[in-house]
């Protein structure tokens, strides 16, 4: 329940939800113009609602491998992008948007991140100088915004996240021309963008036979439907947990749970941290949608809690805290519902069970990034992206200046790479990304820094392996990424994993718990047992056209388990050299390369 | 005019061919525990190699002292010699050049016949083959600031890329230089360096040997028009392989070095090394 001073402040909160369904009607006719803080609460609807939808957007993977992120990613990327607004008073409609671009620009995460932080920037561009906006506007913004999120790839794919944006804009320019109110005007962008997303599987084969539609595409439909609901006079529930999958939009409240009143954020140094440990003591605390990231020296937590002090006090008996920060998310959740509940005359209820508004879901935690021992970089400094404890020793042991934990369970912000560039001690620098949707990320950074930059787009951590083995300690900044570019083509990669669902991908049956071998990104065998499915990724690889093996083994599998299915390996390629080293991978018992 | 050239052994001449072009070729010292073998006269390169392979002692490598340079000068000014140039491994890589130097000025006072004692500041083939075309022109009577000069600006333009099959033995020997770089790492690989001025520098690291070997000509092939090849190898099948390589490049003659067993103690079994003389 809402405290008693807080409610009493908002009297009309106690009002009948039927007065408030007849308001909303009433109200969505009404709207013709936004202001700044129009488009701030749609946006923020917009991203509570793509918020409450992560894990679905999460499962629509091609492949069922277990670290889909999409929805993680363009959910931290909102995050990022209403950092900044979510206090602000601003009433310039530009104001707001500009500061969306930046904050998305800034925290954009993984491949779809990137394009819905050029999607913001295009709408922050066609808003330049507007104050307020029509419905006309908006949908000539968004017009910008499709071309600037076409030109942000390299290669456009259809039936991605790309042509949804763009047939978005299309209907918003239609709904525009017949004279449409906001609320019209988003409700066709949002019919639009769900017929054009249930059409990505015609234009995109891979999710055809995956049985999905777009993942990116799927969370801007999301974005787009949240903002819709704001029109309406709906208010939106971001809720985190997983027991809150069932989505159900309450008119006319804002829901507020008390039982999880602040969001704990820190990191821990420490020795032997177990990661998946600390995730389980933390959420059997009562911690709710706990993230735990990092490797055995470094964890960065992220939990909601009825009680911080005991979460703090379990980090501090665990090793050193760093960068801790605490926020009240009830207080948060009270100040916006009680803005909203002014500005709109909503009904203000206190009862729904959802964990956070949209105004609290704030918090970007400060970027952990691990500094390698300081050694020799020269002029030309390497950053690179890794997960895992022996990836990241066998980056430093090669040489790079400083290691972004990250890439397959999370894809690091253009901020945290930016960062760990601009704390290099070298004017030229070498991004890895090391994963293939961290390279838009890191593309990205070039622009935000005076130093040279050059991305090696290396999409996974044998290929950054491989580059870095190229690197020529003479060598300048151009020849260096010339020929780190041609050395990541002469590597093959083979993953192994569990699927995590039911697929036939190219006449290849994998049931849900199967163990699934992915030969350069595609899937190519699956059966119950993990050496078939090893022996077969290798034959795919044409393992014997090449002469050195290496099995880096994963945080789930011991050096023994590994040093057998090596001895397995030398049998089934006799004439190749095999080395085993210690990965630490998450999700992935094996990562394995021909060279 | 009787110019004779004198070099260390680590210049990895062949003897026959040694013998035919006029070199006198001074042995460093190679070491098992309490064994000493003059370098390429009391041990041969198969023998060291399979030692080297066997041996529970790692070989260590010394100077010999400054009288057995004295005693190959005099000897050849006894033999009639009115200059000597001799040329020497890099003065930072070992104390051969120094004690040259000590010998010279010995028999130079003695004897009032100059001696020129060049520093190459590389090593191997990396001298051994500007010294082979100097002793040629030594043979055709040139005066001994002719031929210095013209080996200096011979190892002006010598290039040297080698792979190693491991950095250990540099490491042991302390040769390492700023090839420290690339110690320390997880994955075995095969690094390739370059011998220059005085020091070994880190190029890259790579994951199999026939890549090294392609890399090592792509590298050399950079480095301008070329007048001379040359190959210093551990054994023979390096050896062919760095061959193929080199034609890929290069068509003329390529003579083959062998890297013999003081270089070898400091580069380990299977290294092979391309040198190139640059027009420029």
């Amino acid at each position: 329940m809402l405290n008693g001073g807080q409610a009493g402040e908002h009297p009309e909160t106690r009002m009948a939800g039927n007065f408030f369904s007849r308001f909303a009607r009433q109200r969505s006719k009404h709207i013709s113009v936004f202001n700044g803080q129009d488009l701030k609460r749609a946006v923020m609807a917009g991203h509570a609602w793509l918020e409450q939808h992560r894990d679905t957007i999460n499962a629509l993977n091609v492949f069922p491998v277990p670290d889909g992120d999409t929805g993680t990613n363009m959910s931290l990327t909102m995050r990022a992008a209403t950092k900044d607004i979510a206090d602000s008073n601003e009433l310039a409609a530009y104001v707001i948007a500009e500061r969306l671009s930046r904050g998305a620009l800034m925290g954009a995460r993984g491949n779809s991140g990137v394009i819905l932080s050029q999607i913001l920037r295009g709408m922050s561009q066609g808003l330049t100088g507007k104050s307020t906006f029509t419905a006309a506007e908006f949908a000539v913004a968004l017009d910008g915004a499709a071309k600037l999120a076409y030109q942000a790839v390299i290669k456009p794919v259809e039936g991605t996240i790309l042509t949804v944006v763009r047939e978005s804009a299309e209907a918003a320019q239609a709904s525009a021309a017949r004279g449409s109110d906001m609320s019209t005007l988003f409700e066709d962008i949002v019919a639009s963008a769900r017929a054009s997303v249930s059409r990505t599987p015609d234009l995109l084969p891979a999710l055809k036979q995956a049985g999905v539609v777009d993942a990116g595409g799927q969370g801007l439909l999301m974005l787009f439907e949240g903002m819709w609901r704001y029109t309406r006079g709906e208010s939106i529930h971001m809720t985190v947990g997983e027991a809150e999958q069932q989505v159900e939009v309450h008119k006319g409240t804002v829901a507020i749970e008390e039982d999880f009143g602040y969001e704990v954020v820190f990191l821990v140094h420490g020795e032997n941290l177990d990661v998946a440990s600390v995730r389980d003591t933390i959420t059997a605390m009562g911690g709710v949608s706990t993230v735990v990231a990092g490797d055995s020296r470094l964890l960065k937590v992220h939990t909601h809690t009825p009680t911080p002090g005991k979460v703090l006090d379990y980090g501090v008996s665990l090793g050193s805290l760093q960068d801790i920060n605490i926020e009240n998310l009830q207080e948060q959740s009270l100040r916006y519902a009680a803005e909203s509940a002014l500005e709109h005359g909503r009904v203000f209820e206190a009862h729904v069970s959802a964990v956070e508004s949209g105004g609290s879901a704030t918090a970007v935690a400060t970027p952990p990034v691990v500094q390698a021992p300081v050694r020799e970089v020269g002029e030309i400094g390497v950053v690179a992206v890794a997960a895992g404890e022996g990836w990241v020793k066998v980056f430093e042991s090669l040489g790079v200046a400083s290691i972004v934990p990250g890439g397959q369970t999370m894809n690091p912000s253009t901020e945290e790479l930016l960062k760990a560039a601009e704390d290099c001690p070298a004017s030229k620098i070498i991004l890895l990304p090391n994963n293939g949707n961290v390279v838009m990320s890191a593309r990205q950074v070039a622009d935000l820094t005076s130093k040279q930059i050059c991305v090696i787009p290396t999409d996974s951590l044998p290929q950054g392996v491989s580059a870095l083995l190229a690197f020529n300690f003479e060598g300048s900044l151009d020849e260096n990424c010339r020929a780190m570019e041609a050395a990541i083509r002469h590597v093959q990669v083979a993953e192994i994993t569990r699927a995590v669902r039911s697929v036939q991908i190219d006449s290849i049956n994998v049931a849900e718990g199967d163990i699934i071998g992915l030969v350069n990104g595609h899937l190519v065998t699956a059966d119950t047992e993990i050496e078939s499915v090893v022996q077969e990724a290798l034959r795919r690889m044409h393992t014997d056209e090449h002469e050195i093996i290496t099995v880096y083994f994963g945080g789930d599998t011991s050096r023994y388990e590994a040093e057998r299915m090596a001895q397995k390996i030398k049998e089934w390629f006799p004439s190749q050299e095999i080395e085993v080293v210690e990965g630490g991978q998450p999700y992935y018992s094996y990562v394995i390369s021909a060279e | 005019m009787t110019v004779r050239v004198v070099v260390d052994s680590t210049a990895d001449i062949p003897p026959a061919r040694a013998r035919e072009l006029g070199i006198t070729v001074v042995p460093l010292l190679v070491l098992f525990g309490d064994e000493e073998f003059r370098d390429g006269v009391d041990i041969t390169n198969e023998e060291f190699y399979r030692r080297l392979a066997t041996s529970p002692v790692m070989p260590t490598t010394a100077t010999p002292p400054p009288a057995l340079f004295e005693q190959a000068f005099r000897s050849l000014i006894a033999d009639g010699a009115t200059g000597i140039l001799a040329i020497h491994i890099g003065s930072e890589l070992s104390a051969s050049y120094s004690t040259s130097t000590t010998a010279a000025s010995v028999v130079m006072r003695d004897t009032h016949v100059p001696i020129e004692v060049i520093d190459s500041r590389t090593v191997s083939a990396g001298f051994g083959l500007p010294a082979e075309i100097v002793a040629a022109e030594a043979r055709q009577g040139r005066s001994l600031e002719e031929l210095a000069a013209h080996a200096r600006d011979l190892l002006s333009r010598i290039h040297l890329i080698a792979v190693l099959d491991t950095l250990d033995f540099l490491q042991r020997g302390g040769r390492i230089g700023r090839a420290q770089a690339m110690l320390g790492t997880l994955l075995s690989v095969k690094p390739l360096i370059e011998v220059r001025d005085s020091a070994v520098v880190p190029l890259e690291k790579v994951r199999t040997r026939s890549k090294a070997l392609d890399r090592i000509g792509e590298l050399i092939a950079r480095r301008g028009e070329l007048e001379a090849v040359a190959i210093a190898e551990s054994d023979e099948t390096v050896g062919k392989q760095l061959e193929t390589v080199a034609q890929t490049f290069w068509h003329g003659p390529i003579e083959h070095f062998a890297l013999g067993p003081v270089v070898g103690t400091h580069a380990g079994p299977g290294a092979g090394a391309i040198v190139a003389l640059t027009r420029q």
